[in-house]
């Protein structure tokens, strides 16, 4: 059965090319090289993730693949299509909402969307749209009396005006309250379920991980790690963390002895622990606790999250 | 096509939501030709002279300022790389946000023009073609606007670099003040701006002979504003966090100077005069140095007439300070719109000369004596023929085919012309000298200065020289006399109905008069 399955999965996977392919991207100004050979793909359907800490080249790489600057060098294909040669095609199977958006004071979300719709060859109806993004009470408000959410949500239904087959998403999330950052999160879900590819930007590693089919880590120009978050983190020395109290002394000479045991830390009563291989680990502790007599008052083990994983290999908060 | 007509609809619909474009756009043209009205009001300059600078001031400011404030703000905030992430082409966008500027310059032009009209302004002389030159404008400012919108880094950089061609342009351009009145050196360079040519072409199209007669103004706005346009697509930036002096294509200004510079140095090279005369500042009312008083040699035993003599000769445009001539002086009562008929009622001027003692003035025209003219008339102090006031064509100039074309229609509408054949010889005198005082008060280009002479003809013709010279001296001595009622029988010579200013109408009727006095006894000699 899991052979068959595994097999049937190939299967499905390969007739299907990448929906994104980005080779080798460089890209350098005033001196500084902002992306210094930038490799990933995207598949078709998945949601993609591309985190990293402030200035590692995430906005950089998405403005040069849907066309807004103009690499150093690369590769970059989107939709079987060689972005750098023919952007215009790409631009019109694309759509992309970026960190800001604005407009003009005076235009309403429904202008807005009639006017960019006429820039496309395909279009979605612009009430189809105000109604998706919730903004129908707003249709007719000028653009500065709108929210941050609002504007947001308008930049979103901007990005789905030419019913696109990719919908790139920088920092969809960023500056907005928990409430509509939630909003947010469940639009990016629906949009996978709707079929859409979805690339999009992120500090945030827990909606990262939350939503994301793959994540890759960029940092200072390169991608440092790709992979679905379970993968990431597996993959990752971070492992699993042990919280350790006991009611008697702990000594750090026969836990440091014991297999498995990484980055102890031992004060009192208390200890803590890494392990890459949790359960063989903490049955050792546990007949250790046993032969010494020595009670728990609590063991908790945690898992390593996307955060650990990011912090080991860029050693930086994102 | 659809995403130009819709770049081009949101365009003018934003327009019309923002209250400072609107401002810009509408109300001051509207107040600039408001003030004008009001602070002439009781001068009767003709509004109708003056057009093509306002319509100039109003594609200037709307193109030099709107166009690029709107293009910088919204590239400042991000809207044109928002553009930029859908596939349409700069080019369609750019043609959008032009198109829909040209259109609010027409409107904002119209809305001039009927307000104008609605002043008193007789309809243009030929509007289509006015139409046409004002496209010629547009399209002149509008390149110049897109460079400031590309060399602009932000909203108060428009502002800065806006100003630095306004105003040069408006005062040494030959825009708001009039290049008659500029010292050489900045009549050279109003050349150089495009101000100048389209001042030239609109008012050919008001008050002169068309756009044929400003061919050279329509060639050089269109180099500007092709020269514009161009170097505006080459400097193109989607992007506001990348500044001028970072784009690769910076040097394109220098094409659109270059294009400043080529038709600055054609028109040198073809060392064409100004062909504006008097402009928006200094155009003002006072220009009625010329009304006879000035010309009258004054007696030797101290006047005594009533007016109060204008010791200056003759100045050329003169300047608004100069003390109008007596026959304004007590008239500055607001309630008096002189409409042509009412003008006669004006103060009794012929009293300055029979006021005289010592000599006993002639009694009636017949009674003139050549020592008459010699005692009362000084044709050295005469405005120059090449000036603004009253000018005469030099000799052996010919006119443009347009204007000889209309010197002849007029030559033959003369012969049938029915002030002309009135019984009284003086009064038919008058009546032909009207012919040639009217042009010069709506200071039509070109026809202007060749009227005089179709006129001088026209009289010889008429009326034995010995008295013509009778008359013309007793014209010239007694310009209020008479009926004013041919300057409105004008239009089958081509020209149009009386100017409301009578006195100023009258006043140029009697320089002519010693001008033409002055050739028919050999006192001036024409250059």
């Amino acid at each position: 059965m899991y052979v068959v399955s595994g097999f049937s999965r190939t299967c499905q996977n390969e007739p299907m090319p990448p929906k994104v392919i980005v080779q080798n991207l460089k890209k350098r100004y005033d001196g500084v090289e902002a992306a210094r050979g930038v490799s990933f793909e995207i598949r078709d359907g998945e949601i993609f993730g591309l985190i990293g800490p402030n200035g590692a080249g995430k906005t950089t790489t998405v403005e040069c693949v849907i066309g807004l600057r103009e690499p150093d060098e690369g590769v970059i294909e989107v939709c079987g299509i060689d972005a750098r040669r023919r952007p215009r095609e790409v631009k019109e199977r694309i759509g992309a909402a970026l960190q800001t958006t604005a407009l003009q004071d005076k235009i309403t979300p429904r202008e807005a969307l009639t006017l960019f719709g006429a820039f496309y060859r395909q279009k979605a109806e612009p009430a189809a749209l105000l109604e998706r993004f919730a903004l129908l009470e707003k249709a007719d408000a000028p653009f500065d009396t709108l929210s941050g959410g609002q504007r947001q949500r308008l930049a979103l239904a901007l990005a789905f005006v030419n019913k696109p087959e990719l919908v790139f998403l920088d920092e969809p999330t960023a500056g907005l309250d928990p409430l509509s950052r939630r909003e947010l999160h469940g639009e990016i879900a629906k949009m996978k379920d709707d079929g859409h590819t979805v690339l999009f930007t992120t500090h945030y590693l827990i909606e990262a991980e939350a939503l994301c089919d793959r994540i890759a880590i960029i940092d200072r120009g390169c991608i440092v790690a790709t992979g679905t978050p379970r993968e990431l983190i597996a993959r990752s020395s971070a492992a699993t963390t042990v919280y350790l109290a006991t009611v008697q002394r702990l000594e750090r000479e026969w836990l440091e002895q014991i297999p498995g045991v990484e980055g102890l830390s031992c004060e009192g009563t208390s200890a803590r622990f890494r392990s890459a291989s949790v359960r063989t680990t903490v049955a050792e502790v546990m007949k250790q606790l046993e032969i010494r007599g020595i009670e728990i008052a609590e063991l908790r083990v945690s898992k390593a999250t996307l955060e650990d994983v990011f912090l080991e290999i860029t050693g930086r908060e994102g | 096509m659809q995403a130009l007509l819709n770049q081009l609809g949101i365009s003018l619909r934003l327009h019309a939501r923002n209250k400072m474009a609107l401002l810009y756009s509408y109300l001051f043209p509207t107040i600039f030709l408001v003030a004008f009205w009001v602070l002439y009001r009781f001068e009767q300059v003709p509004l109708v002279r003056h057009v093509g600078e306002l319509l100039t001031v109003t594609a200037l400011g709307g193109a030099c300022f709107g166009l690029p404030t709107t293009m910088v703000s919204e590239r400042e905030r991000g809207v044109w790389r928002r553009y930029r992430l859908t596939p349409v082409s700069t080019a369609t966008l750019v043609a959008g946000t032009v198109i829909a500027r040209y259109l609010l310059l027409v409107i904002a032009g119209l809305l001039q023009l009927v307000l104008a009209m609605a002043l008193g302004m007789p309809v243009p002389g030929h509007p289509f073609e006015l139409f046409l030159a004002f496209t010629c404008v547009a399209f002149a400012f509008i390149g110049l606007g897109l460079v400031i919108a590309m060399m602009a880094d932000n909203v108060p950089a428009v502002q800065a670099l806006g100003q630095c061609i306004f105003l040069p342009m408006l005062i040494i351009g030959g825009v708001a003040v009039p290049l008659a009145s500029l010292p050489d050196w900045a009549q050279r360079l109003s050349a150089f701006f495009p101000g100048r040519y389209a001042v030239e072409a609109l008012q050919a199209c008001v008050t002169g002979n068309g756009l044929g007669a400003a061919g050279f103004s329509v060639l050089a706005l269109v180099l500007i504003g092709a020269a514009g346009c161009l170097a505006g697509a080459k400097m193109f930036r989607w992007d506001a966090e990348q500044r001028f002096s970072a784009t690769p294509g910076k040097a394109w200004v220098a094409v659109a100077l270059a294009a400043w510079v080529a038709v600055g140095v054609l028109a040198e090279s073809q060392d064409r005069k100004p062909k504006v005369p008097g402009t928006l500042a200094a155009k003002v009312p006072g220009t009625l140095a010329e009304v006879p008083g000035t010309l009258v040699q004054p007696a030797p035993p101290p006047v005594t007439t009533a007016p109060i003599q204008n010791p200056n000769p003759v100045p050329e445009p003169a300047p608004a300070e100069i003390p109008s001539d007596t026959s304004k002086v007590p008239s500055p009562t607001p309630s008096k719109p002189t409409t042509a008929t009412e003008a006669p009622s004006a103060p009794e001027p012929p009293s300055r000369s029979t006021a005289t003692p010592g000599t006993s003035p002639p009694a009636s025209w017949r009674d003139v004596t050549m020592a008459d003219i010699e005692r009362d008339l000084i044709f050295t102090r005469l405005p120059p023929d090449s000036g603004v006031v009253t000018p005469i064509a030099p000799l052996g100039e010919e006119p443009d085919e347009n204007t000889a074309a209309q010197l002849d229609k007029m030559r033959l509408a003369l012969t049938d012309w029915k002030p002309g054949k009135v019984a009284d010889p003086v009064q038919r005198v008058r009546n032909f000298l009207f012919v040639a005082a009217v042009p010069d008060v709506f200071q039509m280009q070109d026809l202007e200065r060749f009227v005089p002479m179709v006129v001088y003809e026209r009289i010889q013709d008429d009326i034995p020289k010995d008295d013509l010279i009778k008359i013309l001296y007793w014209i010239a001595t007694h310009p209020f006399d008479g009926d004013d009622k041919a300057v409105d029988e004008l239009r089958p010579l081509g020209l149009f109905s009386g100017p409301a200013d009578m006195e100023q109408t009258r006043g140029r009727l009697s320089v002519y008069a010693v001008k033409l006095l002055g050739r028919i006894t050999g006192k001036i000699v024409p250059e």
